[in-house]
């Protein structure tokens, strides 16, 4: 597997197009990350925890709890995908790779996709645990509902991924990132919160309606529009 | 004679003028009573909120396009006015509802993407207060800006879109008329003013910064 990836880039002289590019950064970041576990492991944690602390903030009866659900799911999906996001460029940062990252003569919007992308995968498999942790926790029966969650989730966070990641190149330039980038990043997806809570409860028989379709049309516009943006964005991003 | 002092007096004593209209020459509103009277004031901060963050995101296209310190001043300047502007809408707004709705706060359509679009813009804000002064922080907050300025859309259409209970497209008196249109002539001179200073006050800030490091390089 590894050695057709390095046939494709590194093989011949020729540079690798822009599908190539995507699946050399993203293959570079999933070996890095498979070696070291640190962000997986770490941000699997924090979702159980985060799992406890809203199983004991919440009331506990069956019917609370079915409500509070929807929120929960979205405020961990919130939190779990700052700490993901402000780590994107962090690694190339830290061994002073980044600069080089964005000199190569890979398209820059090339990188940025694959970053989104393993952020997406990242935040992906965190909610595959947090989900049916929470779902047992706050003793919610999901039968029947769990493909039509995930397909909202799914969205929900794509949308963060699309809007968060190239949001995060901040953490290279500016000081007080860590802090910052999350009160920029969260007010400009709130518009994927609100369809994802209401949407997710109408799912659950909590919120009145019986059509979630509405809220995924809404997600998928925003998903679009900000992956459109940031792709045409990211160049001028870090061109300097 | 130099505009800048014409307009401070017009500004100085157009407020005066619209206090008036609003609460003396306007008749009382028949439901709504006196709380109505918020309204000449809270509807003309919130277009010219929407106007400083629309200057903020067309600045930081320039900005983007030139990497002209200019623009990047021009940016951050009218993002200031705006939030000002939105701190006008934010305050008067409840107020208003607490008299007409009997709470503060409703999570409402348009009440809830205008705090959204406000939120943005104050996190634009602390990104340049404490994010440092490196062409990269400009960059990012020039991109913040133009993922922001389009929540505007949603504020706009919020009420008619998600059925919102906040008024929307009000008939009005010709008495009303006049003291809203006359409310945000003024201030939108207002606007201009403070616009003009802040962006010079930008201006000086980085002839300043660059004069610094001009002396510690001939190592004064």
């Amino acid at each position: 597997m590894s050695g057709g990836m390095r046939g494709d880039g590194m093989g011949g002289l020729t540079a690798p197009g822009f599908l190539g590019t995507v699946r050399l950064v993203l293959a570079k970041d999933l070996r890095t990350e498979l070696r070291s576990k640190e962000l997986f492991a770490t941000l699997l944690l924090f979702g159980a925890v985060l799992t406890f602390v809203f199983a004991f903030g919440f009331a506990n009866d069956p019917v609370t709890n079915r409500k509070a659900l929807p929120g929960a799911l979205w405020a961990a999906l919130l939190f779990t995908g700052a700490l993901a996001v402000g780590r994107t460029f962090a690694r190339e940062a830290e061994a002073d790779a980044f600069t080089a990252l964005v000199l190569s003569p890979a398209d820059r919007s090339a990188v940025l996709l694959a970053k989104i992308l393993g952020n997406l995968l990242l935040q992906v498999t965190v909610l595959a645990l947090v989900l049916p942790l929470l779902a047992i926790m706050l003793r919610v029966d999901l039968d029947g509902v769990v493909g039509t969650l995930s397909l909202f989730l799914l969205l929900g966070a794509t949308g963060f991924a699309v809007v968060g990641t190239p949001l995060a190149v901040m953490a290279v330039s500016a000081r007080f990132a860590e802090v910052l980038l999350p009160v920029v990043v969260f007010p400009l997806v709130v518009p994927v919160l609100i369809a994802g809570v209401q949407g997710t409860g109408m799912v659950l028989g909590t919120v009145i309606g019986d059509d979630p379709s509405d809220y995924l049309t809404l997600m998928l516009a925003f998903d679009a529009f900000y992956a459109v943006g940031g792709l045409f964005l990211f160049d001028r991003m870090v061109s300097e | 004679m130099r505009p800048f002092p014409i307009f401070l007096a017009i500004a100085a004593l157009g407020l005066f003028g619209v206090h008036w209209l609003a609460f003396v020459f306007v008749p009382m509103e028949v439901t709504m009573g006196a709380s109505q009277r918020i309204f000449y004031f809270h509807l003309p901060s919130a277009w010219l909120c929407y106007l400083g963050f629309v200057v903020s995101f067309v600045a930081s296209i320039g900005y983007l396009l030139t990497r002209k310190p200019r623009w990047d001043a021009a940016a951050v300047a009218a993002a200031d006015v705006g939030l000002m502007f939105g701190v006008v809408v934010l305050v008067t707004g409840p107020l208003w509802a607490k008299a007409a709705w009997g709470v503060w706060w409703k999570w409402e359509p348009r009440l809830t993407t205008m705090a959204i679009l406000f939120l943005i813009f104050a996190g634009y804000r602390l990104l340049r207060a404490f994010g440092g002064e490196s062409p990269g922080v400009r960059v990012f907050a020039a991109v913040l800006a133009v993922f922001g300025a389009p929540q505007i859309y949603f504020v706009h259409i919020a009420v008619s879109r998600w059925q919102g209970d906040h008024p929307n497209n009000v008939v009005l008196e010709t008495d009303m008329r006049v003291a809203l249109y006359s409310n945000l002539a003024i201030l939108l001179v207002v606007f201009i003013l403070l616009l003009r200073l802040a962006y010079r006050v930008r201006l000086d800030a980085l002839t300043v910064s660059a004069l610094r490091r001009r002396l510690a390089r001939i190592g004064a």
